[in-house]
């Protein structure tokens, strides 16, 4: 039996696997409560800063691929523009909650108004997008969010009085660095709330995925006609998976701004959906856990290149291009030897290996 | 009054007419079959009406109500359920997912639901998965349950097909070509269950080229040449007619 018929196979089983990643992801959240709210302190050696610091940046786009493996791992929905909704959440939160920024709207209102108002932005524009888009046939769909995404990107850049421009919005409220007893405890409360955040997310998709509503998805990216002759409203479903993707790459804009204190055009780069796109297809699509396995592959391979370049003898830019090339290089054996990705099913994808 | 009533259907691809002032119409309860020469517009007739291409002219009504042009999936919900040509199967999906995709009405196909896991949606599953589970196995699907529906025959995929409609018990059963590419043993078992259904009340209208079990199965013929109603009638009677014999064969 596959990895995915144990998980999804019976709606049954796949209740459980939801129900543990609750579990897990509460315990993750009450150890994070503790952290910020009590002055337990834990120190970590500098060495391993970079470790919690890439480990932080995965669990959030670990939200990223959540919602794009709902909408492309089950619905067959080709989005190349995911970093728009997350940057979308990231400037909304970032403008309503920033104080004093040097550039751009700072309006200075709390943060936990700021991080659901950023959630809504990006699902307004995720419904603004699939209302004109979803219609058209899928590979429109990809050309107009890969369009969406680069005209926020302009606009991000040359809207200086609003968005700042460049140097973007300084002066984000960072709630739990503010909470926490020092540093180094704040950026372990942050991994692990994260985590815990990015773990719940896991057990809702798995729910949503597991039980009928995720069958009349896994139907529409088979055959859209049959499963409208069967009397189910595709459209819809599109647009509800579209939407719940795009307001959960929100939610982790509005959560990167308050951990990262400022938000920028740089971090909102078409690099950002590459790697989830590359993260989704490694590790398997239509499986939540394989695509952040396949992510986690990705971005240590980022991790353990940052040490490599440390002891190779060449130059940080030519290390740039080799950096690609490996990742291009296994994306390629990928494609080539396992087309469903490294846990993914090819029976349950339609591809021949 | 009929159940279904098609009343100057025409559809232009481009310069061609695929339907032409096409006028049929199917009593409750009844199975009609309708044949004609390839591009005689048979199947852009099963597109019209189950709303997979809108006509260009031309009223579709069912059980009284005017549904021209309704989306397939607001038709299959009142009771108006097709299959296809070339089966189209979800081979990236199990022959139980199959067939329980296509119950109609699941609050588990709702998002709030599906997230809360409700008992009443658990429930729900159950009741669907049981049903759909009878069906598979009075198709004799049964060993294949697991098995995707890539992996299939085509026969085999025939009866999924069949299997998956009747999930939704429709009240009109449009079969496009149900035996068509399957062997002849199991054209008369599938056959079999089209009467048997027919019996129990379903209105089915069948496209289909093999004529002898067509004639054998069918109340009434319904034969289209370019797009228009040829003749119609009982079945013999409708194969003794000249026109039919001239259509098919040429003069």
């Amino acid at each position: 039996m596959s990895v995915r018929e144990r998980l999804f196979g019976d709606g049954e089983r796949s209740g459980g696997s939801a129900e543990r990643a609750f579990l897990v992801g509460g315990v993750c959240l009450l150890v994070a409560a503790l952290l910020v709210f009590t002055p337990l302190a834990v120190t970590v050696p500098g060495s391993s800063f970079v470790f919690i610091e890439v480990g932080t940046l995965f669990v959030i786009y670990g939200l990223l691929v959540l919602g794009l493996d709902l909408q492309y791992g089950y619905t067959g929905l080709v989005n190349f523009g995911h970093v728009v909704f997350f940057a979308v959440g990231a400037y909304t939160v970032a403008m309503l909650s920033a104080e004093g920024s040097f550039a751009g709207v700072a309006l200075g209102l709390p943060w936990l108004l700021a991080l659901p108002v950023g959630v809504v932005a990006a699902a307004v524009l995720g419904a603004i997008v699939g209302t004109t888009s979803l219609r058209l046939r899928d590979d429109f769909l990809a050309i107009v969010t890969l369009a969406t995404a680069e005209i926020f990107h302009t606009l991000f850049v040359n809207f200086r009085g609003v968005f700042g421009g460049n140097v973007g919005i300084l002066g984000v409220p960072q709630p739990i660095a503010d909470l926490a007893a020092d540093s180094d405890t704040a950026q372990i409360a942050t991994l692990v709330l994260f985590g815990g955040v990015t773990i719940i997310a896991l057990g809702f998709m798995t729910r949503l995925t597991g039980s009928p509503y995720g069958r009349v998805l896994r139907a529409i990216r088979a055959d859209e006609l049959v499963t409208r002759s069967v009397g189910k409203s595709t459209f819809s479903y599109k647009m509800q998976a579209f939407v719940y993707g795009a307001a959960l790459a929100g939610f982790a804009g509005g959560l990167f701004a308050l951990y990262n204190g400022a938000v920028a055009p740089g971090f909102f780069t078409i690099q950002v959906t590459v790697t989830i796109w590359i993260g989704m297809l490694l590790g398997g699509a239509s499986n939540h856990r394989a695509v952040l396995g396949g992510l986690a592959i990705i971005m240590g391979l980022r991790l353990l290149s940052r040490f490599a370049l440390e002891v190779t003898p060449v130059s940080a830019d030519a290390f740039a291009s080799i950096r690609l090339i490996a990742v291009g290089l296994i994306l390629v054996l990928v494609i080539r030897y396992r087309p469903a990705g490294i846990w993914g099913d090819e029976r349950e994808l339609g591809v021949d290996s | 009054m009929s159940l279904l009533d098609v009343d100057g259907l025409v559809k232009d691809f481009g310069g061609l007419r695929a339907l032409d002032d096409l006028s049929v119409s199917v009593d409750r309860g009844e199975l009609v079959g309708v044949m004609g020469p390839n591009g005689a517009g048979k199947s852009t007739f099963f597109n019209c009406v189950s709303g997979v291409v809108a006509p260009d002219a031309g009223t579709v009504r069912f059980d009284g109500e005017d549904v021209t042009g309704d989306a397939p999936e607001s038709l299959a919900k009142t009771g108006l359920v097709r299959t296809f040509q070339r089966t189209r199967e979800l081979e990236t999906m199990t022959v139980r997912d199959n067939v329980r995709l296509a119950a109609p009405d699941q609050r588990g196909e709702r998002a709030l639901p599906a997230l809360l896991r409700t008992s009443g949606m658990r429930e729900e599953e159950q009741a669907v998965r049981d049903r759909a589970d009878e069906l598979i196995e009075a198709f004799e699907l049964d060993h294949l349950k697991d098995e995707y529906s890539g992996a299939l025959s085509g026969g085999q995929r025939k009866l999924l097909e069949l299997a998956r409609v009747l999930m939704l018990d429709p009240e009109v059963l449009l079969l496009d070509e149900p035996f068509a590419g399957v062997n002849p043993t199991l054209t008369n078992e599938i056959a079999g269950r089209i009467a048997d259904l027919n019996d129990e009340g379903m209105t089915v209208v069948i496209i289909e080229h093999e004529l002898e079990t067509l004639t054998e199965l069918v109340d009434r013929l319904v034969v289209l040449e370019q797009g228009s109603l040829l003749v119609e009638g009982e079945p013999a009677a409708v194969l003794a007619d000249e026109r039919v014999i001239e259509a098919y064969l040429g003069e």
